[in-house]
């Protein structure tokens, strides 16, 4: 092999290692960022996509728009840099839908020699892949303006276009959880509200009793991820109570044993109907057991802590709100009446550190039955 | 002039960070196979070793056990390259002195600037 020949196959070969070590590069960043996309929010992805492209592109600029749902303007999601949080683009005709409309990545030096909208465009050299899923066009990422000068590279597109298209992956997932979590609170708002409009005497009181039962569950230190499972309990706590003939619910005089048993029958009724909902066999445990009591004495006979605790918190927040307000058959009591009925059941009725909680919420919160109750997810 | 001893049977990733190293300017010797390593080692005496666990017949943790006890090898610095999912190999790696992991696939522009960095060479 004479000396040419040699020195070009060297040199192929340094190419051909350099290439190898771009693409180990890519590979090991994409690793990096599925194990960091995973898990997050719609937002936090696109920050955190903003971030990596920005420092590894080394742009001063760096958003991601977002198509809105007619699918007629691009408006901002996440921004870094000098960019204005509230731009949108209506325009179709602009360089921005190209990338959309082709689904490539694309690049443009020098966007005021396009001659076309947008011509106000802050941004010279810049870089626009777009964000495709499985089931649709999410947006775009736009990267402008290196920090050093330069224009982007071909490495530079291939790059952002690895990372974009594994990010709108992530982006399409999380949407998809959001959408689920807006579905599931819509449906049990729903319930409720069927629940509520069999009684005027019950209207409000669910919302209530969630109130009553999250400040409680803070004060006994609960997760946030516990605290929204005793949210979703406590909304469909009395949902067994759709069952209760309404002339029962609105009876103005004392029930007699049959109808004290259609109401004292509402727990179990609540846990058959929900019994559908699969991934919620934790909740329909609470709300069976809301109404046990401590002491053992209750419907089921569990005693102690064999009562879930989440049942401990909400038999606590359900018999407060029960007591301070009306009924049919008598005037609800003063905030110090039922203070202390519930005080005198601890122990018998009520678990004895849920009261306690109880207690101290009471003697710190300034405003424990008199706000407007709004129940938030 | 820093020596830098890779064992690796992976040749792409040899060559891959071979190359890396050489363009830092540090001496690299690079082993695809494993049997020969300690006595590799041994002659060459190297500032750093950066060894794959996985290997066939001598696997990476043997000889880094092999250098750690012996008195002349034991301070050189190494590096070991995991796979994925190995984490919890690391303890038993860090009980054999390991000074760092590096889980594969990993970036080859970081592995430089630890590298570096472990060599107490300033970096541009």
């Amino acid at each position: 092999m004479n000396n040419s020949v040699l020195n070009r196959t060297k040199e192929d070969l340094r190419v051909t290692v350099k290439e190898l070590s771009d693409t180990y590069e890519e590979l090991s960043l994409l690793y990096r960022l599925t194990e960091e996309f995973s898990g997050l929010g719609v937002d936090e992805i696109c920050r955190l996509l903003l971030k990596e492209v920005t420092s590894l592109l080394d742009a001063k600029t760096a958003v991601v728009l977002f198509l809105g749902e007619e699918g007629d303007h691009l408006y901002t999601k996440v921004c870094f840099g000098d960019w204005d949080r509230n731009t949108t683009f209506r325009c179709k005709d602009n360089f921005l839908w190209d990338a959309l409309h082709k689904k490539r990545t694309i690049t443009i030096c020098n966007t005021n020699d396009t001659g076309r909208e947008p011509s106000n465009f802050n941004c010279n050299s810049v870089l626009i892949a777009p964000l495709t899923g499985k089931r649709k066009t999410i947006g775009l990422v736009m990267v402008a303006d290196k920090t050093s000068g330069d224009a982007f590279y071909s490495g530079d597109m291939k790059l952002l276009t690895a990372i974009t298209s594994q990010a709108a992956l992530f982006i399409e997932n999380a949407m998809l959880g959001q959408e689920m979590q807006f579905f599931l609170t819509g449906t049990i708002r729903s319930f409720v509200k069927a629940l509520e409009a069999s009684s005027r005497w019950t209207a409000g009181h669910t919302e209530r009793v969630t109130r009553y039962a999250i400040a409680l569950g803070r004060l006994l230190g609960l997760t946030s991820q516990e605290l929204e499972k005793l949210r979703i309990a406590s909304l469909l706590h009395d949902m067994g109570k759709i069952a209760t003939p309404k002339e029962i619910l609105n009876k103005a005089d004392k029930l007699s044993d049959d109808e004290l048993f259609e109401v004292k029958r509402h727990p179990i009724v609540g846990a058959e109907i929900l019994s559908e909902l699969k991934g919620f066999t934790e909740i329909i445990e609470w709300i069976k057991y809301h109404h046990e009591h401590y002491d053992g004495t209750g419907i089921h006979g569990l005693k102690g802590e064999e009562i879930p605790m989440m049942a401990r918190i909400l038999a606590v927040a359900d018999a407060f709100d029960a007591l301070t307000s009306d009924r049919p058959y008598r005037k609800r009591k003063t905030l110090e009446e039922a203070v202390r009925e519930i005080k005198n059941s601890t122990g018998s009725h009520f678990d004895p550190k849920v009261v306690e909680a109880f207690l101290e919420w009471v003697d710190s919160s300034d405003d424990v039955i008199s706000s407007d109750p709004e129940v938030d997810f | 002039m820093s020596k830098v001893i890779i064992i690796d049977d992976e040749p792409f990733i040899l060559m891959m960070i071979e190359d890396k190293l050489k363009r830092a300017g540090l001496e690299v010797i690079s082993l695809r196979e494993s049997r020969s390593a300690i006595d590799v080692i041994r002659k060459e005496k190297p500032n750093l070793i950066i060894l794959d666990w996985m290997m066939p017949e001598v696997s990476g943790i043997e000889i880094c056990k092999a250098i750690k006890s012996d008195p002349d090898l034991a301070s050189i610095p190494i590096f070991m390259l995991t796979a994925k999912g190995q984490e919890d190999d690391e303890k038993l790696g860090i009980k054999c002195g390991v000074e760092r992991y590096i889980t594969k696939p990993f970036s080859p522009r970081i592995l430089m600037e630890t590298v570096l960095e472990q060599l107490g060479i300033k970096q541009n």
